[in-house]
């Protein structure tokens, strides 16, 4: 199993698509929190920065980006199936289940890294600038503190998930399509529009997961994490199950 | 004759084993078997309760024409699609149930079987890191299909030939005991196909076994010891291919109203002949002349004469062509 999770990051490391996602990422987290900062406290901004509410609006500002995240996932699966891989993948590893394992460990892995460099990417350009503003930020407070980590949290169980929808379909360009319509579309509109259902989706769950009741549309933080964890196990357990009995040819 | 025509119940096609005593000896070390293997995608039945075995050092050539099973066979073969009936093991195991498969089973499924922005070097390492294997196990496969050079360039740059031996090295990375191959000489350049012969022989040399399908007899005809012939996911024939050599020799058809007595006339002249209905004869390995004479000698009426000139592909074609069928065509998907 082990070796199974080190190949599959090695897979990742030896292509460039996964250094042009992780660059995208870092690249959205560091436009999310400029945006975040320069429009504060106007009309169409957050908060102001001298509220917790304006400064944990900047924390989060980058949450959007694990959708790559969700993106990278879709790839780890899908990708085997679109290049043919996964003939060599399962010849060494007939027992699919310990592949599937080690593909949603190494997308948490992966996940969880970007979801951290994201973070520090958010901290290093709000932090000497709110600090220009006389606004001091303590990271470790538990207003900070928790918007990172569940924003840490969020990207790693897209990751996750990601790799539940790469397994369910098997056409890698369809995945990634139907996996971003949903969530930006579809999804989006619900929490925007229809609170009732759009807290319960994925997206709804993620952003609870760093809003901290700021918006009482959503679900409280534990239970955004809670569901948002239902999903990943859901998307889990469907993609094994699948994967196990399909005819790889 | 040595071999003994059966008839299979549910097929009309004659299913003709080989020399019973030398199947008897492969059965006791066979690397590979293949018992009643029925693979069916919804109405269509792609693979027939298909049975065959592969013999310790030997290169059995596994052939049919396009669409017969044979990828489908090889892919259930290695666990990757669910038979809908019969079981196959390698090395006396199903292939799920072997202990670290690499190390005992390579395979070459399809030329496409790679990422085409990962360095073929990476692919291999991916693959090592992937089985437990030592990385230094990369550089020595590169070396051995020719491709130490070009390791480091991404294999959308390759050509077919190129990904058939980085598909071949990925087989060899575990230093297998038997190689299992789907159609590994297409897209070589003769000079490869040779290289893959003179591989394959000496790989089967060192005491390993080798399975190699091919639509092509030609291809591994020189390379081969025991061919297994399907067809529309039937088995054709398992036989050595010296056997399958002497049923194909030329000879001579004859019809005659005194088919014993010319039996008789060139058995004297030390000419084999079978007697096939009351009427006709065959004379093998003979020319028309030779018959002639010797019927002209023995004052026997001869109605009609035929050389016949079978080759190997011939035959090959004869016994598989009825797959010209469009729904069987579309079965080995």
């Amino acid at each position: 199993m082990k070796n199974l999770i080190h190949a599959e990051l090695l897979k990742l490391r030896t292509t460039r698509m996964i250094y042009g996602l992780a660059l995208a990422a870092l690249a959205f987290a560091a436009i999310s929190a400029i945006s975040a900062i320069s429009t504060a406290g106007r009309s169409g901004g957050g908060p102001a920065l001298s509220t917790a509410a304006g400064i944990r609006n900047v924390m989060s500002a980058g949450l959007p980006g694990g959708i790559l995240a969700l993106v990278i996932g879709i790839l780890i699966m899908a990708g085997e199936f679109r290049h043919n891989t996964a003939t060599s993948t399962f010849l060494i590893s007939p027992h699919r289940g310990r592949v599937v394992g080690a593909k949603f460990a190494a997308s948490a892995l992966v996940g969880g890294a970007l979801a951290l460099l994201s973070s520090a990417v958010t901290l290093a350009v709000a932090l000497p600038w709110l600090a220009t503003k006389h606004v001091h930020v303590d990271i470790f407070s538990r207003n900070v503190g928790l918007v990172l980590l569940g924003g840490i949290a969020a990207m790693t169980i897209y990751a996750t998930v990601g790799v539940g929808v790469g397994s369910l379909i098997r056409n890698q360009t369809a995945a990634v399509a139907i996996a971003l319509a949903w969530v930006l579309g579809v999804e989006n509109l619900l929490v925007s529009f229809a609170h009732e259902i759009g807290r319960w989706t994925a997206l709804g769950a993620a952003a609870a997961l760093t809003n901290q009741q700021t918006n009482s549309d959503l679900l409280p933080m534990w239970g955004g994490a809670l569901l948002f964890v239902a999903y990943g196990l859901a998307f889990a357990a469907a993609g094994t199950r699948f994967t196990m009995r399909r005819d790889v040819s | 004759m040595t071999q003994t025509e059966t008839h299979t119940t549910n097929t009309t096609t004659d299913v003709i084993n080989a020399d019973p005593i030398h199947q008897k000896e492969s059965l006791m070390k066979a690397s590979i078997q293949i018992g009643g293997l029925t693979k069916r995608f919804g109405n269509v039945v792609a693979v027939d309760n298909l049975s065959f075995e592969v013999a310790q050092g030997s290169v059995t050539g596994f052939l049919g024409p396009n669409g017969a099973g044979k990828t489908t066979t090889l892919r259930m073969l290695l666990g990757l699609i669910e038979p809908t009936a019969g079981s196959s093991t390698i090395a006396g195991k199903p292939y799920q149930e072997l202990v670290d498969p690499f190390r005992h089973v390579g395979a070459v499924l399809e030329s496409t079987g790679f990422h085409p922005g990962r360095r073929a070097r990476d692919h291999l390492r991916v693959l090592c890191v992937a089985a437990g294997l030592a990385v230094t196990r990369v550089d020595e496969v590169l070396d051995e299909v020719g491709l130490g050079d070009v390791g480091d360039r991404r294999v959308k740059g390759f050509s077919l030939g190129m990904r058939q031996r980085l598909g071949l090295a990925t087989a060899l990375l575990g230093e297998p005991e038997v190689l299992i191959l789907d159609e590994p000489a297409n897209g070589l350049d003769p000079e490869g196909v040779r290289w893959l012969r003179s591989f394959l022989r000496s790989y089967a040399d060192g005491g390993r076994s080798v399975l190699v399908s091919s639509h092509l007899l030609a291809e591994i005809a020189q390379t081969v010891d025991n061919v297994v012939i399907i067809a529309k996911g039937r088995l054709v024939t398992q036989s050595s291919l010296a056997d399958l050599a002497d049923r194909t020799r030329a000879g001579v058809w004859v019809r005659t109203p005194q088919a014993q007595a010319l039996r008789e006339a060139l058995a004297a002249k030390g000419i084999a002949a079978e007697v096939q209905t009351p009427e006709t004869v065959v004379a093998l390995e003979t020319t028309t002349e030779a018959v002639g004479i010797a019927a002209a000698g023995a004052g026997v009426v001869i109605f009609e004469m035929t050389a016949q000139h079978f080759d190997l592909e011939e035959f090959f074609l004869d016994l598989t062509t009825p797959t010209t069928n469009p729904i069987t065509q579309g079965a080995s998907r």
